[in-house]
């Protein structure tokens, strides 16, 4: 038996569909030129270094969100699509899918975030050394809740649409994240209660230690714990969704 | 758990022991399998044959592992189905079995064959499903026939002791059918012990020495195929008639009948003695009879079970 036969051969099944791969790496990428690159604001300094990367690891962040919510959302509808019981036939130990998946959607994750840093290392992002590492293990890391996400997604409309529209949905939820522009005000008092807010923050907070500029110019600060909070609080939220609709599903067979 | 005894040193490829399985329906509880003890030699070629909701697939499963029993035990090979299955001594092709629409042919028997402990030559498999060919198709733009010979690919990749096919000609025209099973004769010539499920009497006839009927989540009628098929024969008996009610109640034989102007048309399990009794009792002419489909043999057989169900 080969698990890592299996997954690199799904792993490139999930790269090569332009789709996803388009979503994941490449639209957070130019996403990333346009806004972290190509402005006046790029080189001001923020942190332990610049607006530029300030941006960019909030794409990384969205790109590897997508990849998360993308592959594990399909691999809920794959399963009770019937590929599960195909798999249930072979000598795969229960739960190792749940396992090789969870890899599959990191590694997936991973290579948007390494896209984004090395485009980011040769434009105009700059960090220390030993922030630029951190952020991107971070980045990584915040990505896992959304796997949860994109399971609810999968396991409550057993489709490739509902999780399509779960992937187009992250779009919004990035925007509260403060991921794509800087929020103010009452919205920004919100958005600290949304998903992404918390798996953005932490990602950057090697850069800023939690610290953030409004548009209007204003200072804030996040605290590490209340990061910490929106990422567990979110992880929680859709891991106990994940359970019940699991039972459900069991339930109707 | 005792295994059921029998003569040869080895065990019974497949045991099932007093097995129910039920499921919550719209109406209550279902019942899909009914008190069903069943046990295949190895070698034996099987046929389950019944209508769509006798239970066949329900059966399977648990043979499968893939689902147990409420109540009674399954040993296959002598070990949980559980295990047979993950120690690659079980192929199956599954009814419900689902293929990645984006993964081409050889992918998918490849991406399967990574998750055997032992398996076949993926080659090998390919060339004895008859998929060389479109190899590099993708599994979506493949006919429902072709999928169908790319899950028996997946089935025989195990080299499995035991294959278990649940309608495995389904969305098969009648000459991929016939590959088909020419195919699966090659493998049962090897030696492999072959339990499959299916709705066609001709492919129990052509391909299994021994059938066992199944309605209702019960099995009806076990043995060898040309006996099950006896019992399950049934024909349609219709003459030109005017029956008064005693008369037609009178018949002998019959299952059900109906008037249809001056036509009676009648279902019997025994044509002979309803035809002679007709034409030397009756002033009846005209009589033809013609042998009753499958379905029809079914409703015989199962609607006297559903009948004695409601009588209990």
């Amino acid at each position: 038996m080969s698990l890592i036969t299996f997954m690199a051969m799904d792993f490139w099944r999930n790269l090569r569909n332009v789709g996803n791969s388009f979503f994941v790496i490449m639209l957070p990428t130019a996403l990333y030129i346009f806004f972290g690159v190509n402005t006046g604001w790029a080189d001001e300094s923020i942190g332990d270094g610049n607006v530029s990367a300030w941006t960019m690891i909030a794409m990384a962040s969205y790109g590897a969100a997508m990849a998360t919510t993308s592959l594990a959302g399909a691999a809920a509808v794959e399963l009770q699509q019937g590929w599960g019981r195909q798999l249930a036939m072979t000598s795969l130990p229960h739960g190792m899918y749940v396992v090789s998946k969870t890899v599959t959607a990191l590694i997936m994750a991973a290579c948007a975030v390494l896209v984004l840093n090395v485009v980011g290392l040769f434009t105009t992002a700059e960090m220390s050394a030993a922030v630029w590492w951190q952020t991107a293990a971070l980045t990584v890391v915040g990505s896992l809740p959304f796997a949860l996400y994109g399971l609810v997604a999968g396991l409550a409309f057993r489709s490739d649409a509902a999780v399509g529209a779960a992937s187009g949905f992250l779009v919004i939820l990035g925007f509260l994240g403060n991921a794509f522009a800087p929020l103010d005000g009452a919205l920004l008092d919100f958005a600290r209660f949304t998903p992404m807010y918390g798996t953005v923050a932490l990602a950057r907070y090697p850069l800023t230690d939690g610290d953030g500029v409004t548009m209007a110019g204003a200072q804030y600060t996040d605290p590490l714990w209340g990061i910490l909070l929106n990422v567990a609080a979110w992880a929680l939220v859709f891991g106990v969704l994940c359970l019940l609709l699991g039972r459900r599903a069991t339930m109707r067979r | 758990m005792d295994i059921t005894p029998h003569t040869s040193d080895r065990p019974p490829m497949v045991a099932v022991d007093s097995v129910t399985r039920s499921f919550h329906g719209a109406g209550g509880r279902i019942v899909a399998v009914d008190d069903v003890s069943l046990t295949v030699e190895p070698g034996e070629v099987v046929a389950v044959l019944g209508p769509n909701g006798a239970g066949k697939t329900t059966l399977l499963d648990m043979v499968l592992g893939l689902n147990t029993p409420e109540r009674g035990s399954i040993r296959v090979d002598g070990i949980t189905p559980k295990r047979a299955v993950q120690g690659s001594r079980v192929g199956a092709l599954l009814q419900t079995g689902g293929l990645l629409p984006d993964l081409t042919v050889a992918e998918t028997v490849r991406m399967i064959a990574a998750l055997h402990r032992h398996h076949t030559p993926v080659e090998q498999v390919m060339d004895t499903a008859g998929l060389t060919g479109i190899a590099g198709r993708r599994v979506g733009k493949c006919s429902g026939g072709e999928q169908q010979r790319v899950k028996f690919a997946l089935a025989l990749l195990p080299d499995p002791a035991l294959l278990i096919l649940d309608e495995p000609t389904a969305g098969m025209d009648v000459s991929a059918r016939h590959e088909f099973w020419q195919r699966m004769h090659a493998q049962a010539d090897a030696g492999t012990t072959v339990l499959f499920a299916t709705h066609y009497l001709e492919e129990a006839e052509q391909f299994a020495r021994r059938t066992v009927l199944m309605g209702a989540g019960r099995i009806i009628a076990d043995g060898p195929t040309d006996e099950v098929r006896a019992q399950a024969a049934s024909a349609h008996v219709t003459v030109t008639w005017s029956p008064t009610a005693e008369q037609l109640d009178g018949l002998p034989a019959v299952a059900s009948s109906e008037v249809i102007g001056t036509q009676v048309r009648m279902r019997t399990d025994d044509a002979d003695t309803l035809a002679r009794h007709l034409l030397t009792r009756t002033d009846a002419y005209g009589i033809t009879v013609t042998q009753a489909s499958l379905e029809e043999a079914f409703m015989t057989l199962t609607g006297a079970e559903t009948t004695k169900e409601t009588q209990r």
